[in-house]
Order: structure tokens, then sequence, then C-alpha cells
């Protein structure tokens, strides 16, 4: 069964659906919160947290407005952002800038993640962007800065930030929209 | 500023919100925004999609014991009333004009779920519903609920957290998920209605050879966190007390659950 029917069945209460959905999303779900939030035990907690929240909120999704995935992910990436900047705020900030000082982020997870189909499709086609759009995307997605801290980074107009922010996504969805 | 500049200002908005990059004050500004913009809302959703896209390189296996852990939390974790499939909100339309699916009861009824929406949160519906303040509704009850999971979820993120429920013949009961470590426990009621004449549902920690302890008073199936518990309570149980709660139990246990098997009573 797909996510979206799985959803749907775990919003009237059914356990067994969850369970199903929990084998669906869990990797995407883990995944994408190490990734943005790196610390294990925090990573842990906050997909714990996210999945906990699908049982709870399943009644929330709309089957118009998307797909289950996106709608997952989308919840899962604004927590991972909402604790890895609160962890900023609370003075973590060097800490985690000095545990990524040696090479792009990209590249750390790189060794991580088993190398797969769709991660060498995206990252051709942030190849294909230019560096500013992908500095720009990446920094705010994967790093969790907002566009003003971006900006801040890149030494940029907030203005130019947004417009490289909207053409990296507009960009991205013309290379991949043949693999979905 | 005229008001057309800052409108084009919101909307250029669109691509930093999609990527969860605003500003606390300015994602609640633009929320607002694309509640009344239906042209923005479209354009977010194809950009939102874009930027989930860029999860697809991230995917890895999530931990073994995080399974089990998120499995027994749902065991013992109400639900929100489902937007779209309670029966006062079936008939409504969203705001894009799409009817929601309705959805039919599941057979294999788990004895341990707790009811989906107390009448109150269904009633809630209704006049938000009404008044076509849905998304309104939920902010500050969301950061509430929001809260609570995380709370519930550290209780979990225990390593020898537990989960225990029980129901009698009636229906009423208790599920419990508890870290006698942490010596915390989050209590979720299931059936109890609401007493009469404003009198409260008291849940007490029962100790051997002492007097029952006050955990709190109970409010419908909303999950009460229960801190700094004795580690030799053997069981929980809940009394129904005058209004504001008594300090000593004056009625005898509605429902009572055994902590034995979330490790208390050692």
């Amino acid at each position: 069964m797909e996510a979206d029917e799985l959803l749907v069945l775990v919003a009237g209460g059914d356990q067994k659906a969850f369970e199903d959905l929990y084998g669906l999303v869990s990797g995407p779900v883990f995944g994408l919160v190490r990734r943005v939030v790196r610390d294990p035990a925090q990573s842990e907690e906050v997909a714990q947290e996210v999945l906990l929240e699908l049982w709870r909120s399943a009644g929330r999704y709309d089957p118009g407005r998307g797909s289950a995935l996106s709608w997952v992910l989308t919840l899962a990436h604004r927590r991972a952002v909402d604790r890895v900047r609160s962890a900023r705020a609370a003075g973590e900030r060097e800490l985690r800038m000095a545990r990524r000082s040696n090479g792009p982020a990209f590249d750390q997870v790189a060794e991580e993640v088993e190398a797969g189909l769709e991660r060498e499709w995206v990252r051709r086609c942030l190849d294909r962007l230019t560096a500013l759009q992908r500095q720009s995307v990446t920094l705010a997605y994967y790093d969790g800065y907002t566009y003003r801290e971006v900006a801040e980074r890149l030494s940029l107009p907030l203005g130019t930030v947004k417009t490289r922010m909207r053409d990296g996504l507009t960009r991205l969805r013309d290379c991949l929209g043949g693999v979905a | 500023m005229t008001s057309l500049f800052r409108r084009s200002d919101l909307h250029s908005l669109a691509a930093p919100y999609a990527l969860d990059a605003l500003e606390p004050h300015e994602h609640k500004r633009f929320e607002k925004h694309l509640r009344r913009c239906d042209s923005c809302a479209a354009e977010v959703r194809a950009l939102r999609e874009d930027a989930v896209r860029l999860a697809w390189s991230t995917a890895a296996p999530a931990p073994a014991a995080m399974r089990d852990r998120v499995l027994m939390a749902v065991r013992t974790t109400p639900q929100e009333p489902s937007a779209f499939a309670q029966p006062p909100a079936r008939a409504i339309t969203d705001r894009y004009g799409e009817r929601a699916p309705s959805r039919a009861r599941r057979s294999g009824f788990s004895p341990f779920l707790i009811p989906l929406a107390s009448t109150t949160a269904a009633a809630a519906l209704v006049v938000a519903a009404l008044f076509g303040m849905q998304a309104a509704r939920t902010q500050d009850q969301l950061a509430q609920e929001r809260a609570q999971a995380r709370e519930i979820a550290h209780v979990l993120a225990a390593p020898d957290a537990r989960a225990s429920a029980g129901r009698d013949a009636n229906g009423q009961g208790m599920s419990v998920v508890a870290s006698a470590s942490q010596r915390t426990a989050v209590v979720t009621a299931a059936g109890l209605g609401t007493p009469s004449d404003g009198r409260v549902h008291q849940l007490w920690l029962m100790r051997p050879e002492e007097k029952p302890r006050s955990l709190g008073l109970l409010d419908g199936d909303t999950p009460l966190i229960a801190t700094g518990l004795n580690t030799n309570a053997t069981s929980l149980a809940v009394t129904v007390e005058p209004s504001g709660g008594s300090v000593q139990p004056t009625t005898a246990p509605v429902v009572q659950l055994a902590l034995e098997s979330v490790g208390f009573g050692e």
C-alpha cells in the first residue's frame, strides 16, 4: 500500500497501518532529520517525535494537497530545523561549526549515506545550479539557516538570496522533473 | 512603504518559506498572507515539492530500537480529531473546494485504543468550521500538543521506557508510558467521561504502607505527565473527587492500573 492510503487509515486509528507507514517513511524521516540535526542522539529524538506526531495528527493530512511522503518530510524538516535553531540559540553554534569545519557538509554525508540512485540524481542536479543558487538552497535546507543568516554568511543582499533560492528550487524542479 | 510593495515583498518570501528559512515573525506573517492568497498557496505547494526532493538524497535506515519505542508510544498516545473524518466536518469542503474522502472504520479495533475525539473537540471543530477559522484554531493548541508530544518523546527516549494499558468491560481504563529511571510517566485515561455536578477525575499514585499521592487532575483524554514518581509505587488509580480535587481520595477508584510491568514497585 502507498503512503497516501496508509496515512488515511492511520487517521482512522489503524495501528497496523501505522506500522506499515513506519516501514515506508522512517528511513527518509530519520535520514533527513540526521542530515539537518547532525547529532545522532538528538536526531533520533527528533525523528521519534516526528513519527509520533504523524500518528497524532494524521487526520490533518489532506490528500488533495500533495503526496503523503512530501507532507511527512515537510513536517520532519520543520521539526529538524526548529531543533537545530534552538540548539544554536543555546550556544552550541561554535561546537557545530567546529564539527563541520573539515569540509562541505554535503561531502561528509556522502560517506555516511549509502550511495543511491536518487542521491546521485539530486547531487547531479545540484551541480547544475550556479554556486550561489546551490549554496542558498543547501545552507537553508540542509543546514537549517534562515535566509537572513544565509545572506550574512554569503555576504549577499537579502533580495538576492530570496531570488537565488527561488531560481535554485525551480531549476532543481526542471532537472529532477523526470525522476519521481 | 506602499501596500503594493508590501505585498510583493511578502510574495518574495515564498521560496524561503518553502525551505523553512523564515524567521518566526516572518513565518507567521507569511502564513497569514497565504490564507488569503490562493495563487501564493499554489506556488508554495510547488516550491515545497521541490524542496522535498532535496530530502530524497538523505534517507538512512532508522535505528531498530526507535521502531519499538515509536510503536509502543502509538499504543498509548491519543490522536487529534481528524479535520476530515469526523461526522461534523464531513460535509465541509476545504478552501480548495475538494471534498474530503470519507473514511471507513477499520475492523481490527484494538482494545487499548483511545477514542479519537472527545465531544468537546468535535464541538470545537464545528465552531471553527462555521467561522472559517480552522487554521486559526490550531496555532495555540498545536503548540501545546507539540510540547506535550515532546515530553512524551522524552520519556520514551529513556532506555528503560515501557508501556502498559488496561481497560475494564465498560471501556474505562488507562494507558501509561513510564520510565523508572527518570521517575516519569505519561498517563492517559480513556472512556471515563465527565463526572456530574462539576466533580473531577483525580489521578493517584498508590504506594505500599503509604498514603496515596495525588498526581493531578485528569482533563478528558489529555495525557498527564507525572514526574518525580516514587519507584516503590505499585499502581495508578483514578477517583471521582469534588471540584478542585482532594488531598486524599474520598471515593473508591473507578479504574486502577498496576505499574509492575513498567518497571516500578521494586
